[in-house]
C-alpha cells in the first residue's frame, strides 16, 4: 500500500497531536505563572505554534482526501461525489459537522498564534494566561472532534464507489467563504474572553486589558460582519425567493454574538479612554464569546434546527452542551467572585456626555440581543413546557426591531461629536437641528420622490440614514479642517466609514422591505411581461449542466422603454446524485434596484411559471455590511495602537 | 414578633452577580431537555378549538353540499387524502375495516394538487371521480361522505400539512386530535381509541 492511502490516519494522528498540544498549552504555561517561571511560561508561544501546524496538517489531511475523492471516509462519502466540481469539493470539507468543527478549531488555532506573535509588548503573565485561557477553549473542542465527531472516520471494509454529493444548497460561492469567516468571526472573540478572564484571575482589573484587547475584538467583529453579510447574500442568491433575512435559528445564531460585540467594542473605547464602565465591558467580552458558543450550539446540535437534529445521536449534543456549561458556566461564576475587586470608575461623567450616549448604544444593543435570544428559544420553552409548538417569525422580530432602530439610529447619529465628560444640550439642539431637518426632507424628497409612496418606514429609514452619513461627513470635515487630511487618526476613519456603513444598510433595508414589486407568470418562449417600467422578454428555454447536475436556464432580456438594460439567466437544476431540484435565480444587478427571475415548472401547455421581482436598493443591504467590515479593519491600522505598544516596550525594557 | 428581612446592600449586588450565571443555567436545563425531545412532534394549534365553517360540495354528486352543521350530531373522523397520495393506499383497507368491524363514522375530505386558477390550471372533476371510484374500489371504500375542497378552504382552516391527515372530532364539532400521517393498528390503539372510546 502507498502512503496517500494512509492520509486520513495522518489527518487523525496529528488531530491528537493538536490536542496534545493544546492539553500542554493550557496545564503548564499556567503552573509557570502561578509560580511566576519565566522560561516555563515561555513555553506557551511554542505550544501554541505546535497547536497550529498539527491542526493545518490535519485540516490539510480532510480536504486532500475531499479533493481526491476517498470514499472510504465516511465523511467524504456523505459530502462529496466524484463529478462535484473542484472547488465545491473544497469547500465540501466544511460542508459536513465534522468538517465543520475542525475549521472551528482551525480558526481558532489560527487566532491563537496570531495573538502569541502581536502580543509580545504585553507583561509576560498576562501574554501567557489569555494564551493559557485561549488553549483551555481549544482542550474542550479536541477532545469533541476527536470523540464524538470524528472527520477522518473509515467506512471499511465495505466502502462505496461514489459519495452522495454535496447538499446542492451549498454549492454557491456564497457559501465557500462564508462558513470560514462566519467561524473566524465567533472564535475571535475567545481573544477578548480571554483576556477578560486573564484579568480576573490576575486579579489586575484595571482598564490596560481594555487597551490591548480592543484591536482584537475589532478584527473579530469585522470578520464576523463579512460572515453575516455573505450568509445573507448566499440566502439571496439561493434560496430563490428573494429573500435576504429570514430570522431563522441559524441567522439569530451569527446575529446574537455580533450584536454583543458591537456592543463590547463600544463599551471598551469607554473603558479605554475615561475608565469607566469597567465591570460592565468584562461582562460583555464575557458575553460575546458565550454568545458564539451558544450559537454554535443552536446551530450545531439540533436543539433548534429540526431538520438536523441527533434524535438518534444525542451523544454529541450532550458533549457540546457540557463544554459549553463548563466554559460559560465557569467564566460567569469565575466573574461573579472576582468582580468585587475591580476599580471603581476613575471618572465621573454628566448625563449628557458622550459616555451617556455610549452606555445608551449599549443598552440598545442588549435589548436587542435579548429580544433575539427570546425570539429563538421561545418557540424552545414553549414546547418543553407543554403548550405546544409555536414559531416566532418575521413580523414579531420586524416590529420590535423597527422601534429599537428609530432611538438607535438617532443616538447614533449625535454621539460621534459629543464631548466626553460633559456636554451641553444646547450647543447640541442648536448644531444639530438643521441637519435634522434636513435629513428629513432628504429621506422625504427621496421616498416621495423616487416611489411616490407615503410609506413610514421607508422614510423614516431614509430620513435616518441621511441624518448618520451627513453628520458623519460633517464630523470628518471639522476633523481634516482641525488637524488636516493626512492626520485623520485612523480609527477615525474606521469609525465613520463603518457608521456610514451602517446608514446604507439601514437605508437599504427600508427600501427593501417596503418596496418589492413581484409578479408570478406563466410565460410561452417570446412572451413578454411588464414590471414597473421594465419589460421581461423570455427569449429562450436553454440547456444548462454541469458534471453534477443537468437542468433549465431561461434567458429573459430585459428591456426599459427601447434601451437594453440586461440579460438574465434563471436555471431550475436537477442535482443527480442527491435527486434534488434546486432553483438559481437569475439576478440583473443594479446600484438602485436588482431584477431577480426564479425560474419555476414547466406547465402541460408548454409554457414555463416564472416570478420576476424588481427590489430597490437591496445591493444597499450587502454594501453597508462591507463597510462596516472595512471600517472595522481601518481601525485595526491606527497609530495608537503601535504607539502604545512601542511605549510599553520602552517601559518593559 | 418576626422580623421580615430586607437584604442589605452586599447581598444584593451577591445576587446581581450571580444573576448571569443563574439565567445560564436555566437555559442549560432547557437545552437539557429539548436534547432528548421529538423534533418531529407538531402538536396541532387546532385541537380544542371548533370544527370551521364551511360549504363545500359533493365530491361526486352536483348539486349536493355541505356545511359544519350538516355533519354534526355523532362523532366522526374526518380523513384528508387524495388519490395521488400514496400512504392512503396503505391506509384505504385499515380505515374500512374500522368502519366495518367498529362502525366508526368516517368522512372523506378530498384533497385535489392539480387545481390553481391563478395559473389558468382548473380540475378535471369528471377524471378525479373516475380515479376515486377505481382506487375506493381497489383499497375499500371507509367514507360514509366525501366532500371536494378544491379551492383547500377548509384544507386551509384545519392546516392540512399534507395527506393523509386525520381529525377526530365529537358530535358537538369539536377538534379533539389532529393526526399527521398514516392511520394503522398502531396509531389507532395507542393514539386515537383511547379519546374515540370516550365519545
Amino acid at each position: 500500500m502507498e502512503i496517500h492511502h494512509y492520509i486520513p490516519e495522518l489527518g487523525n494522528l496529528a488531530l491528537t497531536f493538536a490536542f496534545g498540544f493544546a492539553l500542554a498549552l493550557s496545564i503548564v504555561p499556567f503552573w509557570g505563572v502561578r509560580k511566576n517561571n519565566h522560561p516555563i511560561m515561555e513555553l506557551a508561544p511554542n505550544l501554541v505554534v505546535g497547536q497550529f501546524i498539527m491542526t493545518a496538517i490535519s485540516f490539510g489531511c480532510l480536504v486532500y482526501a475531499f479533493a481526491t475523492d476517498d470514499f472510504s471516509v465516511i465523511n467524504v462519502a456523505q459530502n462529496s461525489t466524484s463529478l462535484l466540481p473542484f472547488e465545491y469539493k473544497i469547500a465540501a470539507s466544511w460542508g459536513s459537522h465534522e468538517g465543520s468543527i475542525l475549521l472551528w478549531l482551525l480558526m481558532q488555532s489560527c487566532w491563537n498564534i496570531g495573538f502569541a506573535v502581536f502580543s509580545k509588548q504585553l507583561p509576560k503573565d498576562t501574554r501567557t494566561l489569555v494564551l493559557v485561557v485561549l488553549g483551555w477553549i481549544s482542550v474542550g473542542f479536541y477532545a469533541y472532534v476527536i470523540i464524538a465527531s470524528n472527520p477522518f472516520e473509515r467506512t471499511l471494509p465495505y466502502f462505496p464507489v461514489d459519495g452522495r454529493d454535496l447538499n446542492p444548497l451549498l454549492q454557491d460561492p456564497g457559501m465557500i467563504f462564508h462558513p470560514p469567516m462566519l467561524y473566524l468571526g465567533y472564535v475571535g472573540m475567545s481573544v477578548p474572553f480571554s483576556f477578560a478572564i486573564a484579568a480576573l484571575i490576575l486579579g489586575r482589573l484595571d482598564t490596560s486589558w481594555a487597551k490591548w484587547s480592543r484591536p482584537w475584538t475589532l478584527l473579530g467583529i469585522s470578520c464576523l460582519t463579512m460572515g453575516i453579510t455573505l450568509g445573507s447574500w448566499w440566502a439571496y442568491s439561493e434560496l430563490g425567493w428573494g429573500g435576504w433575512w429570514f430570522w431563522d435559528p441559524s441567522e439569530n445564531a451569527a446575529f446574537m454574538p455580533w450584536l454583543v460585540a458591537v456592543a463590547l467594542f463600544h463599551s471598551l473605547i469607554a473603558t479605554e479612554k475615561r475608565g469607566v464602565f469597567v465591570s460592565w465591558t468584562l461582562f460583555l467580552a464575557i458575553a460575546a464569546f458565550s454568545f458564539s458558543l451558544l450559537g454554535t450550539f443552536l446551530v450545531r446540535s439540533g436543539v433548534i434546527v429540526s431538520v438536523h437534529a441527533f434524535a438518534n445521536d444525542p451523544e454529541r449534543g450532550i458533549f457540546i452542551l457540557g463544554l459549553l456549561a463548563f466554559v460559560i458556566g465557569g467564566s460567569l461564576t469565575l466573574y461573579a467572585m472576582r468582580i468585587t475587586h475591580v476599580q471603581k470608575d476613575r471618572t465621573q461623567y454628566a448625563a449628557i456626555s458622550r459616555e451617556t450616549t455610549l452606555l445608551m448604544n449599549n443598552m440598545l444593543f442588549i435589548a436587542a440581543t435579548i429580544v433575539v435570544l427570546i425570539g429563538t428559544l421561545f418557540p424552545m420553552l414553549h414546547k418543553q413546557a407543554g403548550l405546544g409548538a409555536i414559531s416566532v417569525g418575521q413580523p414579531f422580530f420586524d416590529q420590535v426591531f423597527s422601534w429599537l432602530l428609530i432611538p438607535f439610529s438617532f443616538v447614533l447619529g449625535v454621539a460621534p461629536m459629543m464631548r466626553w465628560k460633559q456636554d451641553n444640550l444646547n450647543r447640541l439642539f442648536k448644531s444639530n437641528i438643521y441637519v435634522f431637518v434636513v435629513s428629513l426632507i432628504l429621506g422625504l424628497a427621496w421616498v416621495l420622490g423616487q416611489f411616490g409612496q407615503w410609506n413610514f418606514t421607508a422614510i423614516v429609514s431614509a430620513s435616518l440614514g441621511c441624518w448618520i452619513t451627513l453628520i458623519s461627513l460633517r464630523e470628518l470635515f471639522k476633523t481634516a479642517q482641525k488637524l488636516g487630511w493626512a492626520k485623520i487618526p485612523k480609527a477615525h476613519w474606521g469609525m465613520i466609514i463603518g457608521h456610514i456603513g451602517f446608514a446604507v444598510t439601514l437605508a437599504g433595508g427600508g427600501m427593501a422591505t417596503q418596496f418589492t414589486d413581484e409578479r408570478a407568470v406563466k410565460m410561452h418562449i417570446g412572451d413578454k411581461v411588464e414590471l414597473s417600467g421594465y419589460t421581461f422578454h423570455l427569449k429562450d428555454i436553454e440547456a444548462t449542466y454541469d458534471s453534477n447536475y443537468e437542468g433549465h436556464g431561461a434567458r429573459i432580456e430585459v428591456l426599459k422603454g427601447n434601451q437594453p438594460v440586461g440579460s438574465i439567466l434563471s436555471e431550475k437544476r436537477f442535482y443527480t446524485v442527491q435527486k434534488t431540484v434546486m432553483t438559481e435565480a437569475g439576478v440583473d444587478v443594479g446600484f438602485t434596484r436588482d431584477l431577480y427571475v426564479s425560474l419555476g415548472t414547466q406547465f402541460d401547455d408548454g409554457s414555463w411559471g416564472v416570478r420576476l421581482y424588481v427590489k430597490h436598493y437591496v445591493r444597499w443591504l450587502w454594501a453597508g455590511g462591507i463597510l462596516i467590515a472595512i471600517g472595522l479593519i481601518i481601525a485595526i491600522a491606527d497609530k495608537r495602537y503601535r504607539r502604545k505598544t512601542g511605549k510599553l516596550q520602552e517601559r518593559a525594557a | 414578633m418576626t422580623q421580615l428581612h430586607t437584604p442589605n446592600k452586599q447581598e444584593k449586588s451577591l445576587i446581581i452577580r450571580f444573576l448571569p450565571v443563574i439565567f445560564f443555567a436555566c437555559i442549560v436545563v432547557v437545552f437539557y431537555f429539548a436534547l432528548f425531545a421529538d423534533p418531529f412532534e407538531r402538536p396541532s394549534e387546532l385541537e380544542g378549538r371548533p370544527l370551521p365553517e364551511f360549504q363545500l360540495p359533493d365530491l361526486y354528486t352536483d348539486g349536493v353540499s355541505y356545511s359544519r352543521d350538516s355533519l354534526l350530531g355523532e362523532p366522526f373522523l374526518l380523513n384528508v387524502w387524495g388519490v395521488w397520495c400514496v400512504t392512503c393506499r396503505y391506509e384505504l383497507p385499515y380505515l374500512t375495516q374500522l368502519k366495518n368491524e367498529q362502525g366508526v363514522k368516517i368522512v372523506g375530505l378530498y384533497y385535489d394538487q392539480e387545481h390553481d386558477p391563478e395559473f389558468g390550471i382548473y380540475a378535471d372533476v369528471p377524471k378525479i371521480r373516475e380515479d376515486v371510484v377505481n382506487m375506493l374500489s381497489q383499497f375499500g371504500n371507509p367514507y360514509h361522505i366525501n366532500i371536494l375542497d378544491l379551492d383547500r378552504d377548509l384544507l386551509l382552516d384545519l392546516a392540512v400539512t399534507g395527506a393523509p391527515e386525520t381529525y377526530v372530532i365529537d358530535a358537538d364539532g369539536k377538534i379533539l386530535l389532529h393526526h399527521l400521517g398514516e392511520v394503522n393498528e398502531r396509531v389507532w390503539n395507542e393514539k386515537i381509541a383511547p379519546i374515540w372510546n370516550q365519545l
